[in-house]
C-alpha cells in the first residue's frame, strides 16, 4: 500500500494534464472553444509558435551539432572540461539567462553599437521584442540541451572511421554528409526532442524578450487563466497543445528506426 | 584531408562557447555598472548588491522559494524513493507503465501541466499559495528523482539483503541498514538536484501562487517586467553562485554513486532533459 498510494496520487496528476476539460464544471460537450479557436487570431499565433519553435531547434541543431563534434575530437581531458563549460551557463537561473539578452539586444546595447559600428545598419537594431528576440532566447537557453545527446552519439564513432573516409578519396564536405551526419542522427533527433517540446510551449522567454506584444500560444494559454479567466477555452488551448506535441512525437518516432537500420 | 581536425568545425565550436559565456559574462559585468541605463560602462560600484540584499520584496522571495524548494525536494524524494522500491518487484507491466508515467511527466510541457493543476485545485476549492506551489513542483520533481534512484537500484544486488535477513535483521533493519544506505548517494543527488530544479522554477509558481507571497524567480520576473536596473544583474549573479553550487554538489554526487552502463545512461537523458 505504501507504494500504492503515491503511484495513484501520480496517475490522477498525469490524468489531470491529459484532460482538463472533464475537470470543467457546468460545461456541456461542445466545439465551440475550438472553433474560437481556430479564428485567425489565434491561428496566427499557433503558427508563429510553431514556426518560432521549428526554427529556434533547426538552429539549436545545427549550433549544437559544431560544438559537440569539435569536442568528441578531443582528448578525454579537454573533453570532460568542454563538457562543462557547456553545462555550467545551463545551470544558471533560467529567468536571469533569458533577461541577460535583454541587455545585450537592447537599442544603445552593446550589439546594437557593434552594428552601427561596423555600418551594418544606419539607426538602431531595433530587435528587442520582436520574434527574433524570441528566437534568440530559446536558442540560447536549450543549446546545451541539444549539445548532450548530440555528443554522445558522435563520441561514440570510432575515429578509424573518419580516416578511412579520407583515405578513400572523399572530400571533407562528403564526409561530413556521408558519413558523420548518418551516424550521429540518432542523437540529433533526440536533441531535437528535448528542445523542441519545451519550445513550443515557451511562457517565459516570449514574455521577457517578446516584451508581452509577440505571443507564443504558452503565452497566450496562461492568460486564459490568469487576466481573462475563460477557462474552457484556456484548457482547449492545452488539450490542442498537447495534441500537437503528440503528432510530432509520433513522427519523430516512426523515423527513427528507420535512421538506425540505415 | 581528414575532418577529423578540420579548422572550420573550431571556429565554429569557439563561436558557439562564446555564444554561450557572453551573455552571463555581460550579467556579471553589469552586476557592478554604476550606469542605471547599462548603455555604457558608469564605472564599478557595489550598490546594487546592497541594494539587492535590503530588498524586502528579494528577502521574503528567497524565505519563500527556500521553503518550497526545500519542502518540494522531500516530497519528491518520498514519492521517488517508495516509487523506486514498489517499481523493483513489481510484475513487467507494471513497470512499464509507471516507466510511462515517469516520462510522461517529464515530457508534458509545464505550461500545460501547471493549467491542469490549476484547474485541479481550483475544481476542488483547494486553496493555492504555497502547499500547491509544493505540489506541483513535486509532481515533475519525483520523476526525475524516480529516475536517479531506479538507476541506483538497477545495480543493487537483492543477495546482500537476503544476506542481512539470513542473519537475523528485522525487515525494517535490513531497510534502513542495507537498501536506504545502498541508495543514499543517489538520493542526495536527486533532492539537491529536485532542490535546485524548484529554486529556479517560474510557470508552476507562477500559476500556483494565487495570493500569498511570491517566489524569488517570480520577484526577479517581476522586477524584469518594470524596471530594468542592475539590481536585477546583482540578485542573478547572486543566484547563479547559489545554483551552480548546487548543481555541481548534485552532479559530484551522483557520479561518485556508482558508474553503472545503465545508470550513465539514464543520467545522460536527466542531464539532457531538464532547464
Amino acid at each position: 500500500m505504501f507504494f500504492v498510494v503515491p503511484l495513484v496520487l501520480v496517475a490522477v496528476y498525469s490524468f489531470g494534464s491529459i484532460n482538463p476539460v472533464t475537470l470543467d464544471v457546468g460545461f456541456g460537450w461542445t466545439t465551440g472553444n475550438y472553433r474560437a479557436f481556430a479564428s485567425t487570431l489565434y491561428l496566427h499565433s499557433l503558427l508563429r509558435s510553431i514556426f518560432l519553435s521549428l526554427g529556434a531547434t533547426g538552429a539549436c541543431a545545427v549550433l549544437g551539432f559544431s560544438l559537440a563534434y569539435f569536442i568528441s575530437r578531443q582528448p578525454p581531458r579537454a573533453q570532460r572540461l568542454l563538457l562543462v563549460a557547456v553545462i555550467v551557463p545551463f545551470w544558471t537561473s533560467f529567468i536571469v539567462r533569458t533577461y541577460s539578452w535583454v541587455d545585450l539586444l537592447q537599442n544603445l546595447g552593446p550589439i546594437d553599437r557593434l552594428a552601427g559600428a561596423i555600418g551594418l545598419t544606419d539607426s538602431h537594431l531595433s530587435v528587442l521584442y520582436t520574434p527574433t528576440a524570441i528566437a534568440i532566447g530559446i536558442i540560447y537557453s536549450y543549446l546545451p540541451l541539444m549539445i548532450l545527446p548530440i555528443y554522445v552519439s558522435l563520441e561514440r564513432i570510432d575515429a578509424s572511421i573518419y580516416n578511412a573516409a579520407a583515405d578513400l578519396g572523399a572530400t571533407p564536405w562528403r564526409q561530413f554528409r556521408r558519413v558523420v551526419l548518418p551516424l550521429a542522427m540518432p542523437g540529433v533527433i533526440a536533441g531535437c526532442i528535448i528542445v523542441g517540446i519545451p519550445a513550443l510551449g515557451e511562457y517565459v522567454i516570449p514574455e521577457i524578450l517578446g516584451g508581452g506584444k509577440t505571443l507564443m500560444l504558452g503565452n497566450i494559454l496562461a492568460n486564459q487563466f490568469q487576466t481573462t479567466g475563460n477557462y474552457p477555452f484556456g484548457s482547449a488551448l492545452a488539450v490542442t497543445l498537447m495534441g500537437i506535441l503528440m503528432i510530432l512525437l509520433f513522427l519523430l518516432r516512426r523515423r527513427q528506426p528507420l535512421q538506425e537500420s540505415a | 584531408m581528414s575532418i577529423r581536425r578540420h579548422p572550420v568545425s573550431a571556429l565554429l565550436a569557439f563561436a558557439v562557447l562564446a555564444f554561450l559565456w557572453l551573455p552571463l559574462l555581460a550579467v556579471v559585468v553589469n552586476s557592478f555598472n554604476r550606469d542605471t541605463l547599462m548603455a555604457g560602462w558608469g564605472g564599478a560600484t557595489g550598490h546594487w548588491y546592497n541594494l539587492a540584499a535590503n530588498d524586502h520584496d528579494v528577502r521574503e522571495g528567497l524565505k519563500t522559494t527556500l521553503i518550497i524548494a526545500f519542502a518540494s525536494a522531500l516530497v519528491s524524494l518520498a514519492v521517488g524513493i517508495s516509487g523506486a522500491l514498489w517499481w523493483r518487484r513489481a510484475p513487467r507491466r507494471a513497470q512499464a507503465v509507471y516507466d510511462g508515467l515517469v516520462y510522461a511527466r517529464i515530457i508534458v510541457p509545464e505550461v500545460v501541466f501547471a493549467t491542469a493543476l490549476f484547474f485541479l485545485f481550483v475544481h476542488f476549492k483547494f486553496r493555492l499559495g504555497l502547499p500547491a506551489i509544493i505540489i506541483g513542483h513535486s509532481v515533475w520533481n519525483s520523476a526525475y528523482a524516480t529516475l536517479i534512484i531506479q538507476a541506483r537500484m538497477v545495480g543493487l544486488d537483492p543477495s546482500v539483503e537476503e544476506a542481512a535477513a539470513d542473519l537475523g535483521a528485522t525487515p525494517w533493519r535490513v531497510f534502513r541498514r542495507v537498501t536506504l544506505h545502498s541508495l543514499m548517494p543517489a538520493i542526495i543527488a536527486a533532492g539537491l538536484l529536485a532542490f535546485t530544479f524548484s529554486f529556479d522554477d517560474v510557470v508552476t509558481s507562477y500559476f500556483l501562487q494565487g495570493t500569498a507571497q511570491s517566489p524569488l524567480p517570480i520577484v526577479l520576473f517581476g522586477l524584469i517586467r518594470f524596471r530594468l536596473t542592475p539590481e536585477v544583474n546583482a540578485i542573478g549573479v547572486l543566484v547563479m553562485l547559489l545554483t551552480v553550487g548546487l548543481m555541481s554538489l548534485a552532479v559530484t554526487m551522483f557520479a561518485t554513486a556508482g558508474r553503472l552502463g545503465r545508470s550513465e545512461k539514464r543520467a545522460g537523458f536527466l542531464d539532457m532533459y531538464r532547464r
